[in-house]
């Protein structure tokens, strides 16, 4: 297709690509971010789709009042709108303090070798 | 007819095409056209990412929704916000890593076959096609309701304008006309939300004491609308999996510089998205409270008058200028939203057909630039020429089936095969097109066979297929990597994809 294939690698060395994805670097960037974004979407996961499941199977459950005429199934919405804002902020911070400095490594240290150009 | 929303109907659509007709001097080459030159801030493309994902589905859908159903109207407006988690954390920033103008070419990147993009291809269109045409439908109804034209006329006048938009200004048109829609929706939206609240003394339980009250005391409970558990189940898992299939909303991550942008934009959406989709949940208790149910329901099929109704209550009621003023802005601002929707739709469906088709799988990428972009624009009023028809055809068809069917295509098809190309080294082109026909096939069939089409008589009895529709789709993306079996100099480039996925090196070079 498209000589893709010729635009996408001039100027890479051989065996760049594999020696990037195995270079101790790269394994720390990689064991961050999977450390930091594997939590995260167990929680979304688990907090959102327990909403789900219990909209259609705990309908008792929802209608437990919790405050006043408002019931558990609107708290839980509720808790959906913050763990959803509080997840973003947090990623971005994450991101921005631990994986983009990680990220910058990696390519300083690719573009240095001499592999890409 | 309304003078105050023709007047403001004008204004809008008057600073759109001045946008346009701007912005079509700068669009020269194919990264203008497809991705603003890539040259958007993280700000500018959170606003237009708001734009695109606040379709008039959202706007009036949803607020409809509480008024009429109670709690699964809230369980629609929530879905959305968490299905940027799914975006956030998984797609964004290696959508940006790997692709240039659409979600063809990470497949294309990923894969260098034809078959693989080709299904791709099929996937796009299906897609955008399914919600093109609830999208000219609904702004046939709503502008037919404004001005007092025909349906078919209406619909011819939505597309007109949305084709104008993409041929001639390209993303960059199509962006800052989802930005400025997005911030006179906020704006009503925040309006709105002042004047629901004063009524109460600024007390949001009031309304759920006042709702209840008024319509009954299953009103607060789930399953008013979506009666089968498992289309609530089914609900959540097209969100929260769906968005990130969908072809309009991730082509506007090829539009910012890098992947740090991508992020930091989507961390906007989350919070500009999120907190209308919120007010929407407030708006359609507050429509209970001030208008009572009865009177939702007359004229009012599917709740979608409820917002402008609720509007021109709030603005001092029917007849008063502050009412009319309130109605005339809000219908303004609808109608905007799906022009603005309608163009990022077409715009993305033109790079799947331009792009993907016609360049990288007929002419192998051998075409000139200038030509790319001629093609381009050539292709993008075709599609809006298509859907015009198509809206015009869909006059009194059920529309809603359409937009939980490419949500459930876009969870059941384009997600698996995406995140499998990203993610998993034993992936391959066998498994794109098992993943994408099983996904497909799956998806458009149950919805077919379902009440959402077939009503009473439904064979099956799931409005939204997605909780088997999924599944089946992963199935067949697995199957099908499997029984092409294991192609070691393709693994091999997996390295590369890995590398790219995570650094953004050489992100620009396709």
């Amino acid at each position: 297709m498209r000589g893709v294939a010729d635009v996408s690698n001039v100027g890479v060395a051989p065996g760049a690509w594999v020696a990037g994805v195995q270079s101790p670097e790269f394994k720390t960037l990689v064991d961050s971010k999977r450390r930091s974004i594997l939590p995260m979407i167990v929680i979304y996961v688990t907090g959102y789709m327990g909403l789900s499941i219990l909209a259609g199977f705990g309908r008792g459950i929802l209608g437990i009042k919790v405050l006043g005429p408002v019931n558990l199934g609107f708290a839980l919405i509720a808790g959906n709108y913050i763990m959803s804002w509080a997840l973003a902020l947090v990623y971005a911070r994450i991101s921005a303090n631990n994986h983009d400095p990680l990220v910058k490594v990696v390519v300083d240290k690719a573009r240095g070798g001499g592999s890409f150009t | 007819m309304n003078p105050i929303t023709i007047g403001i109907f004008v204004a809008i659509l008057l600073v759109s095409l001045g946008i346009t007709v701007w912005a079509g001097r700068w669009t020269r080459t194919t990264a203008d056209f497809y991705a603003a030159g890539k040259g958007l801030t993280a700000a500018q493309n959170g606003f237009a990412l708001a734009g695109d994902w606040c379709s008039a589905a959202a706007f009036l859908g949803f607020t409809g929704l509480t008024a009429l159903y109670g709690m699964d109207g809230a369980l629609y407006a929530v879905g959305p916000l968490v299905a940027f988690c799914t975006v956030l954390l998984l797609i964004a920033e290696p959508l940006r890593n790997t692709g240039t103008y659409t979600i063809g070419d990470v497949i294309m990147y990923r894969m260098r076959q034809p078959p693989a993009l080709a299904a791709a291809i099929v996937g796009t269109i299906v897609i955008n096609l399914a919600y093109l045409v609830p999208q000219m439908a609904g702004g046939g109804v709503l502008i037919r309701l404004l001005f007092g034209l025909r349906y078919d006329v209406s619909v011819v006048l939505v597309g007109l304008g949305m084709t104008v938009y993409v041929a001639v200004g390209g993303m960059l048109a199509t962006s800052w006309v989802q930005i400025i829609k997005a911030i006179l929706m906020l704006g009503a939206g925040l309006i709105l939300l002042l004047l629901s609240l004063k009524g109460v003394g600024f007390d949001p339980l009031v309304l759920f004491a006042s709702a209840e009250a008024k319509a009954g005391p299953t009103f607060l409970l789930p399953g008013n609308l979506l009666k089968n558990p498992f289309d609530e189940v089914s609900l959540g898992l097209g969100y929260m999996l769906g968005l990130a299939g969908l072809p309009h909303v991730m082509t506007r991550f090829y539009t910012v510089p890098d992947a740090t942008t991508a992020r930091r934009s989507v961390i906007w959406v989350m919070f500009l998205a999120g907190a209308f989709f919120a007010c929407t949940t407030i708006f359609g208790l507050a429509a209970v409270h001030y208008l009572g149910p009865e009177a939702l329901r007359v004229g009012n099929p599917g709740g979608n008058l409820t917002l402008p109704l609720l509007a021109q209550y709030l603005g001092g009621g029917k007849g008063t200028a502050g009412g009319d003023l309130m109605l005339g802005f809000v219908s303004a601002v609808a109608v905007a939203t799906i022009l603005a929707v309608v163009a990022g739709l077409t715009l993305a469906t033109s790079g799947a057909v331009a792009n993907d088709l016609y360049v990288n799988l007929i002419k192998k990428g051998q075409v000139k630039e200038s030509q790319q972009v001629l093609v381009a624009r050539v292709t993008a009023i075709a599609i809006g020429i298509v859907a015009i028809l198509l809206g015009i055809l869909a006059e009194g068809v059920n529309v809603a089936v359409l937009v939980i069917l490419a949500i459930c295509i876009a969870a059941s098809a384009n997600f698996p095969v995406i995140a499998l190309s990203l993610f998993w080294r034993r992936f391959n082109t066998g498994g794109v097109i098992g993943g994408m026909g099983l996904g497909l096939i799956s998806s458009v069939g149950l919805a077919l066979i379902g009440p959402a089409y077939l009503g009473p008589n439904a064979i099956w009895p799931l409005v939204n297929p997605t909780v088997v529709a999924l599944p089946l789709g992963i199935f067949g993306a697995v199957i099908g990597s499997l029984i092409m079996g294991r192609d070691h100099e393709h693994e091999k480039r997996f390295d590369e994809v890995t590398f790219r996925t995570q650094t953004g090196l050489r992100s620009d070079y396709p």
